[in-house]
């Protein structure tokens, strides 16, 4: 009997998910529960176990695709005699199938007019209007019909092209231009052999934004250092590698002086201007889904962003004296419990920073509970883990708790529920330097608080300019639910208690 | 390069001047494309110097030498004395004029017409082979170029066509006189339709067929219709049955068959039509110089817009692959001129009418009940049998239905399978719902006229849907 595994609903109401990377092949034995597969969701990478023992027959999704919760994934032969059956196991995973194609469903609530032009490639689409899909560049499969009896119309296509520019693919691509990003490596990697220094070829290296950031200063491409190390099974560069990787370079540039190796920065010079200027990467997973819900934001919810500066000289002061006593206990404090702390105490006199408005219902929902989220830059993008009930917990707490979530989140090991269910978010870019910024919301919440650099800043004080530690705040609304004179005074709220951090004892 | 040769450039080589080519010729002409044609043969490829036109001329002439005969219902006594001779004729006039018209069309869309055998010399490169041997050729450095070199018949081993004994269909569209006895090889739609203009004209036919029914490609159902009627009119049917190998007999032969289990039947005959299938042509172009593939049958690969391996050169019609029908070479070749003229173009179309031009009539459009099924719908169909049809039984004619399969769920038309007298005709309305997806409801709202046999179309939406009037 061969089981034929779907793929199931691997977070929480997730219609489709990628196949990042197979660890099985046909042929292979799998035991139950062995990991298989690493899927991408749209919020973050997730094992796929295998949900029964046996040989694995066939796999149906390549690496990269794009797969429906429900499609079958792999077949899997359970007892040796290679007969397909769509049985299951057991009825505890029936159940669980029945349920997560429920969730699909659920989460999609005109199916019935997507079934309607959609049915094995058939689209209800008169010809003109395929036509107008194809110069417009629209997938004619994904446009979902408003027309009679949910045909698609020429103001359908219209809509989509108009909509989605970015994300359609053309029906009409061009033969495969997909070796551009092949020969751009093999290039660099001509170049790099040129000197003596070991250099490393990959197509993706994992490292933290500090580290980039470092590998970009010293023009360094990430790609090309040598590392021993792996984070998820792929390689993983870090500060000292880099510095490692330099001075070896430098040591061999000193060698090999007048020779006529151009590789002053690691290689990424190639010898000749590659023709190719412009290389791809496929839109799709974290990165779709950030951009997704940037658009969805910034197009429903009209925003305003009000600016204002903290004096943080006294709550430097008091992190400075706690981070010692945190450290005794193993914890990094950051400022971020004081800031949520800050928030959780504003947003509980300015509630209608903590709502959400529910468009069809024509409903201002305020919520009585306080997750706050916190945009956290990774590698594959911009994530926002949650720190549910901020209001219950203690700064030793919130200050793990934070730096737990950030750093799964970096290492895409948050799970989908974590990313879920915040009612304000900060965001908190000064981390990379900066002031001032125009947040983007994290609909369908109504506000986002962004944290510039605190650093110390020329403050006038009593007619004296002063150096002073200073925090300056970036608070975006949704001015549909809130007007700016509420922003303004939740910003005051805020900064009171972050220039004065011990009322927070009264919280 | 040939030392002498003459080299000329064109935008687009269009190679084969058949329904596929000289589309696609015509369509390039009109985009301003600067287009050369060449062809080898004749203008107008075999569908109208050896198969579609011609075949349905001798159809029409063979009908209504019988229909004469088989009136006395009507009142109407005949006996009509056929010249063989006179029909052909007739038929190659009309051919003739059709295929000057091609080449007119052609010129006046601005192609160069040139007549040779072009084979490729790379990418970039053709060399046209003049017909006759010593010409001296010529050389065509194109940018893009369209295959449309068709197909030819199939020969079975053994009974290589001699057009005298063994026939090739467009043999037997052209003999001298009407032979008294002729074993059709292949019941496919050439051989239904050839035995059927042949026992008509007072030929006695036998078909013997590999498979075990007519028309294999069709249900039962459809087939029983014209199985049947091709049995009344005289037609010996021999299934299960190969042809191995035959032998001259006086002026006749004989032609040997072999079961499954080996047993060996004898047919005398006057003729042999040989008619098993067709395959593309491709060994004139000198492929190996181009980076075309062929799949498994031989025909060139290609993509959704025709294109082949070869970045710059597309392939259309029967040499592109299955179904192997002229109005699929129209629109490929329409096509194709569009992609290189770099307009948007795509074969996106949801079906590929069929016709087959027997007693009576097939035609069929799209999808089966069974078909949709596969293919995760949840069909419904209506049937109009039509001896319920007043015109049909004007027409004499009792046997046959239309039959509509649709999305039980949305009532989208998905397909029309329908047999009967001008079966060819009906199935447009039906193929035009398709690609408009209409639905049920809008074909059943739709007045048809009366009398007509597209009310048969009209009653089997509305059966579809349960609201049947006259059924």
């Amino acid at each position: 009997m061969a089981f034929e595994f779907e793929l199931p609903d691997v977070g929480e109401g997730i219609a489709e998910g990628e196949i990042v990377a197979w660890h099985v092949s046909p042929g292979d034995t799998v035991e139950e529960d062995q990991v298989m597969a690493d899927v991408e969701t749209d919020k973050a990478v997730v094992d796929l176990p295998a949900p029964v023992t046996g040989t694995l027959l066939d796999l149906h999704a390549e690496e990269g695709e794009m797969v429906p919760v429900g499609d079958v994934v792999a077949t899997i032969d359970v007892d040796g005699d290679g007969e397909v059956t769509e049985e299951t196991p057991s009825e505890d995973t029936a159940t669980e199938e029945v349920a997560a194609t429920e969730t699909a469903a659920d989460s999609e609530p005109d199916q019935d007019a997507l079934e309607a032009s959609t049915g094995d490639g058939r689209v209800f689409a008169p010809p003109n209007v395929r036509r107008l899909a194809r110069e417009e560049g629209v997938d004619i499969t994904t446009v979902e019909g408003t027309g009679p009896s949910g045909r698609i119309t020429e103001s359908d296509v219209r809509a989509a092209a108009n909509g989605e520019e970015q994300t359609t693919t053309s029906a009409v691509t061009p033969r495969d231009d997909g070796d551009t990003a092949t020969q751009s490596t093999s290039e660099t990697t001509t170049a790099t052999t040129q000197t003596t220094v070991e250099t490393a070829d990959r197509d993706q290296t994992l490292a933290t934004p500090a580290t980039r950031k470092i590998a970009e200063e010293e023009g360094i491409d990430l790609d090309t250092v040598p590392t021993d190390k792996t984070r998820d099974g792929k390689a993983f560069v870090e500060e000292e590698d880099i510095r490692a990787f330099l001075e070896a370079e430098e040591a061999s540039a000193e060698t090999s002086a007048g020779a006529d190796t151009a590789t002053t920065s690691a290689g990424v010079e190639t010898a000749t201007p590659t023709p190719q200027e412009v290389t791809t990467e496929p839109y799709r997973g974290v990165r779709r889904t950030i951009g997704q819900q940037m658009e969805e934001s910034k197009y429903t919810a009209p925003h305003v962003t009000h600016h204002d500066t903290a004096d943080v000289s006294e709550l430097v002061e008091t992190r400075d004296e706690l981070k010692a006593r945190a450290e005794a206990e193993g914890i990094t404090m950051t400022y971020m419990p004081f800031v949520i702390k800050a928030i959780v105490a504003a947003l509980k006199e300015y509630p209608m920073l903590n709502s959400e408005l529910d468009e069809e219902a024509e409903e201002i929902q305020y919520k009585h509970y306080y997750n706050i989220g916190i945009a956290v830059a990774t590698d594959a993008g911009l994530m926002v883990p949650v720190v549910k009930d901020a209001d219950d917990k203690g700064m030793l707490q919130l200050s793990s708790e934070v730096n737990e979530l950030a750093s799964k989140a970096r290492n895409r090991e948050v799970s989908p529920d974590e990313l879920q269910g915040s009612t304000f978010s900060i965001t908190n870019f000064g981390a990379f330097g900066g002031e001032y910024a125009t947040p983007i919301i994290n609909y369908p919440e109504t506000a986002i608080l962004g944290l510039g650099e605190i650093k110390q800043r020329p403050v006038v004080e009593d007619g004296e300019v002063v150096a002073k530690h200073t925090l300056p705040l970036s608070l975006t609304i949704d001015h549909r639910v809130i007007d700016g004179a509420e922003a303004a005074q939740f910003c005051n709220t805020v900064m009171e208690y972050l220039e004065n951090p011990t009322l927070l004892l009264l919280e | 390069m040939v030392v002498g040769d003459i080299t000329s450039s064109t935008d687009v080589l269009v190679i084969g001047g058949g329904p596929g080519g000289y589309v696609a010729a015509i369509r390039a002409g009109q985009l301003d494309l600067d287009v050369t044609l060449v062809e080898m043969d004749a203008y107008g490829g075999t569908c109208l110097n050896r198969g579609c036109i011609p075949s349905k001329a001798m159809i029409s002439a063979s009908d209504i030498a019988h229909d004469a005969t088989q009136a006395e219902e009507m009142g109407i006594y005949a006996d009509p004395a056929v010249d063989l001779q006179g029909m052909v004729d007739w038929k190659d006039q009309l051919v003739t004029r059709l295929t000057k018209g091609v080449e007119s069309l052609s010129e006046r869309a601005g192609a160069h017409l040139i007549e040779g055998r072009a084979e490729f010399a790379s990418p970039g490169r053709a060399r046209i082979v003049a017909s006759g041997e010593g010409q001296g050729s010529e050389s065509i450095e194109f940018d893009n170029a369209i295959i449309a070199t068709g197909s030819r018949p199939i020969e079975v081993p053994g009974f290589e066509f001699d057009g005298e004994r063994i026939l090739a269909s467009e043999h037997a569209l052209s003999l001298d006189s009407v032979p008294e006895s002729m074993v059709v090889v292949g019941g496919g739609y050439i051989g239904m339709e050839l035995a059927t203009v042949y026992q008509k004209l007072g030929c006695d036919v036998t078909i013997v067929e590999m498979l075990d029914s007519p028309l294999p490609q069709y249900g039962s159902d459809i087939t029983d219709v014209v199985h049947e009627r091709a049995e009344e009119l005289g037609i010996d049917f021999h299934f299960g049955q190969r042809a191995s190998e035959w032998e001259e007999d006086g002026d006749g032969l004989v032609v040997r068959t072999e079961d499954e289990d080996g047993n060996l039947t004898a047919f005398d005959a006057e003729k042999c039509l040989v008619a098993v299938g067709r395959e593309p042509v491709t060994d004139t172009l000198n492929l190996d110089a181009v980076d075309v593939e062929t799949d498994d049958n031989g025909c060139i690969v290609t993509d959704g817009q025709t294109r082949t391996t070869e970045e710059t050169i597309f392939a259309v019609g029967d040499v592109a692959g299955e179904p192997m029908l002229a109005h699929k070479a129209f629109k490929e070749g329409e096509v194709a001129a569009e992609v290189v003229a770099g307009e948007p173009s795509a074969l996106d179309h949801q079906a590929v009418p069929a016709a087959v031009f027997t007693d009576p009539e097939i035609g069929t459009v799209g999808m089966t009940e069974a078909e949709a099924e596969e293919a995760g719908f949840d069909p419904i169909t209506g049937q109009m049998p039509l001896r319920a049809s007043g015109r049909a039984l004007s027409l004499n004619e009792k046997e046959g239905f239309v039959r509509v399969v649709a999305d039980g769920e949305s009532g989208f038309i998905l397909g029309a399978q329908i047999v009967g007298p001008e079966a060819s005709e009906l199935v447009a309305e039906l193929t035009l719902a398709i690609e408009m997806g209409a639905t049920l409801e809008d074909v059943a709202q739709t007045i048809h006229v009366h009398p007509t046999l597209s009310e048969a179309v009209h009653e089997a939406v509305k059966g579809a849907k349960g609201e049947s009037i006259h059924y």
